[in-house]
């Protein structure tokens, strides 16, 4: 990648403040409200070096959680929760039954790694199912919890398709990913796409994403990995069942599920309609069957 | 309840860190059932006040639950 | 790529009470829904965050409350003042859920002091926003409903009361209609995929219960042995709907691959509890009455007719909090989740 030339300007190690716009030198994008931005993770360059999850935690202030080893390969985090809004998934591809392989053919990675965070969809399914409208579209079409309007109902929990959204126990409010909202106000990266070193994550406007992302199959198929494919970008696996496409979308070279993703997720809102209409006339039937019933003349009293 | 003094420095939605005298910085959590509002830490952080924080300790979380902050010098808030 | 990786038992400590989700993993139980790969056997999907007892118990208020105001208007207009008794009841009974089942409902809430955020919108692609309004509509109604009755029985403007009472009681019953179904919608517009895989059976489960539990309990209180029949026979026909309904889900169920989930202990009380007890067995009480009353002895029948109401309203709770239940099993195992979300699930068109 080469320097952008406003970098030059910035010469001292000590800045009198943040750089204006500081992402078109770290991203090569300038971030302006009305524009939708998102994430281009390309798991086939992600070394599990867990830089993302760190400068997450460090950027929000969020508390290490879930203590202790789950002995899953070097996935210690175990799962995108309240307090974890980037997660590392560690997956070994040699070896069986969970024993690792002892060699390996050389020049071959027996690793699958993926930097897995809130999937900011189109039509959100958190997002529509909120009822106090905690949960917002932003001016960077990104999806964020209010933290003073949620009320800790809870029902965004189960409408998510991918198990991001999660109440705390702690502080009793919805939590997820924010796509560091109060950094794209101020004109910088997110902290996980700043802080990645092989910039398997990659911050930015998401047509210009899912361009590069389409661009990244065709070399990685041209090298002879056939199994690379986009997942969340708009008709492929992940974008399913009216979710429109996700901003936050990955390069996967395995079946979803390896990673923990759900293969064709669908919009939960889309069952609203029939089933409210067919408890309503179920209801409405036994309401006539009831009119009928009570109304009918006693013969017995009669 | 255990308590804890120091300035808040980092004030992230309810979330914040207070460091102590001894320049030891802890993670906060606003408990849900906590006098204040997550919208009354900022205000804390940039006058950089000195405050008492009674806390509870979490499970499973490096990070404590406070349950009531005061502005050291004030009456509780 | 296709590596069977073992199935985690136990996390790296105990579960909390609402547990941190993020180190649920869990062993699943008999009969693999997807034979593929998981990740180490760990959720796919955070099962909510409700108290099973406490929202399940809430829909089983909202439902009777509603199927009673229901027939408190149907009861009114087809008998007028000749089921007098049974409306006043089936007025007072649909108070149940605007006084204990929003209590139940924010006490749910993690924090329950902001319950009135949810009065900030409204929302159609929302089952939980549809539904605050519901129940706001339908306690003003309702308590405007049971005001105007208990006024009217004490003597204050007796006729005006009635009027007010009629009035208030429709309105009440439509939106009954819906506090009795919309809590189907709740859980069918979620991800959790015991609760998608059968909107409308559902829907259709929950509504005919609501019914039945509303009509068993006014059956219970009714003294009058010919409306007690016919409220009764009423019971019975919105138990066979639930039981269509019932075998409606568990085909739909078997169709999506979510079945599996039902295995397990809440789908145990789902089929014993809710459908064994609260269908099948008041079905045959019912049965069995009417065939005494036909050998001409309809006085024993009374005790069978106690049983048969009590039942159908203890099914018809536990229906609300077992799919509850078995709802959280299909979201915290892969298998099912997986299953559930593969292209041949997706709706037609999408």
């Amino acid at each position: 990648m080469t320097m952008h030339p406003r970098a030059a300007d910035f010469p001292q190690s000590d800045l009198p403040g943040v750089i204006p716009h500081e992402s078109e030198l770290t991203a090569g994008v300038r971030i302006e409200p009305g524009r939708s931005y998102g994430f281009f993770t390309d798991t086939t360059v992600c070394i599990g070096c867990k830089a993302c999850e760190v400068a997450c935690k460090e950027w929000n202030n969020l508390p290490a959680d879930n203590l202790g080893l789950t002995g899953h390969s070097y996935d210690n985090t175990g799962a995108l929760s309240a307090n974890t809004w980037r997660h590392v998934a560690f997956v070994e591809t040699s070896g069986c039954g969970g024993v690792r392989d002892t060699v390996e053919a050389p020049f071959q990675s027996g690793w699958l790694m993926m930097s897995d965070v809130c999937k900011h969809c189109h039509n959100a399914p958190c997002l529509e199912a909120c009822p106090t409208g905690a949960l917002f579209k932003t001016e960077f079409d990104t999806v964020v919890v209010q933290q003073d309007i949620c009320n800790g109902c809870g029902y965004c929990v189960p409408a998510c398709p991918f198990g991001v959204v999660d109440v705390s126990p702690v502080d009793g409010k919805a939590h997820k990913c924010t796509l560091c909202y109060d950094r794209l106000k101020g004109g910088l990266e997110p902290a996980c796409a700043k802080a990645c070193p092989t910039d398997s994550i990659q911050f930015g406007e998401l047509s210009v994403l899912q361009a590069r992302a389409e661009e990244r199959v065709a070399v990685l198929h041209e090298r002879g990995v056939p199994g690379a494919y986009l997942y969340g970008t708009p008709g492929a696996p992940g974008a399913t069942g009216d979710l429109g496409h996700l901003n936050a979308f990955f390069l996967l070279t395995a079946r979803p599920e390896v990673y923990n993703l759900p293969a064709a997720p669908t919009r939960p809102a889309n069952r609203v309609a029939p089933s409210l209409a067919s408890g309503l006339a179920a209801v409405a039937g036994l309401a006539v069957a009831a009119a009928f019933l009570l109304g009918a003349s006693d013969r017995r009293r009669s | 309840m255990p308590v804890r003094e120091g300035v808040v420095t980092i004030v992230q939605e309810s979330r914040f860190q207070l460091v102590g005298d001894d320049g030891s910085a802890h993670l906060f959590i606003l408990g849900r059932n906590a006098a204040g509002e997550a919208d009354q830490l900022a205000p804390l952080q940039r006058r950089q006040a000195r405050v008492r924080v009674e806390y509870a300790r979490t499970r499973n979380l490096i990070g404590f639950v406070a349950e009531k902050i005061s502005v050291c010098g004030e009456s509780g808030r | 790529m296709t590596t069977q990786y073992p199935v985690l038992t136990e996390g790296p400590e105990p579960g909390l009470p609402r547990p941190d989700r993020a180190s649920g993993a869990v062993a699943p139980s008999p009969g693999p829904a997807w034979d593929g790969p998981t990740y180490y056997g760990r959720a796919q999907l955070k099962p909510a965050p409700f108290e099973n007892a406490v929202v399940g118990g809430y829909i089983f208020l909202a439902g009777l409350s509603g199927s009673s105001a229901i027939l408190a208007a149907i009861a009114q207009a087809t008998r007028g003042e000749e089921a007098g008794p049974l409306v006043r009841r089936a007025r007072y009974t649909a108070l149940l859920a605007p006084t204990l089942g929003s209590a139940l409902l924010i006490y749910d809430l993690h924090t329950p002091s902001r319950f009135y955020t949810m009065l900030r919108v409204a929302k159609a692609t929302s089952p939980m926003s549809i539904g605050t309004w519901i129940l706001m509509g339908f306690s003003g109604c309702a308590i405007l409903t049971a005001a105007a009755q208990f006024a009217g029985d004490r003597g204050v403007a007796p006729r005006a009361a009635g009027v007010v009472a009629r009035l208030a009681g429709w309105p009440a019953a439509v939106l009954g209609a819906g506090l009795s179904t919309y809590t189907a919608s709740l859980l069918a517009a979620t991800s959790t995929p015991l609760w998608a895989a059968a909107p409308r059976a559902l829907a259709v489960r929950f509504g005919a219960s609501s019914m039945a539990a509303g009509a068993a309990a006014l059956a219970l209180a009714e003294t009058d042995a010919p409306t007690r029949r016919r409220l009764e026979t009423l019971t019975a026909a919105a138990l066979a709907v639930e039981l269509a309904g019932d075998a409606a889900a568990a085909l739909a169920y078997r169709r999506t691959g979510v079945a599996p989930a039902t295995r397990g202990r809440a789908g145990r009380v789902e089929r014993f509890g809710a459908v064994g007890l609260g269908v099948v067995l008041p079905l045959g009480l019912y049965a069995a009455r009417h065939w005494r009353d036909r050998a001409g002895r309809p006085e024993d029948g009374r005790a069978l007719s106690v049983a048969a109401g009590l039942a159908v309203l203890a099914g018809s709770a536990l229906l609300r909090v077992a799919v509850m239940g078995a709802g959280d099993d299909s979201a915290a195992r892969p298998d099912v989740s997986f299953r559930f979300s593969q292209p041949d699930n997706l709706p037609p068109g999408l």
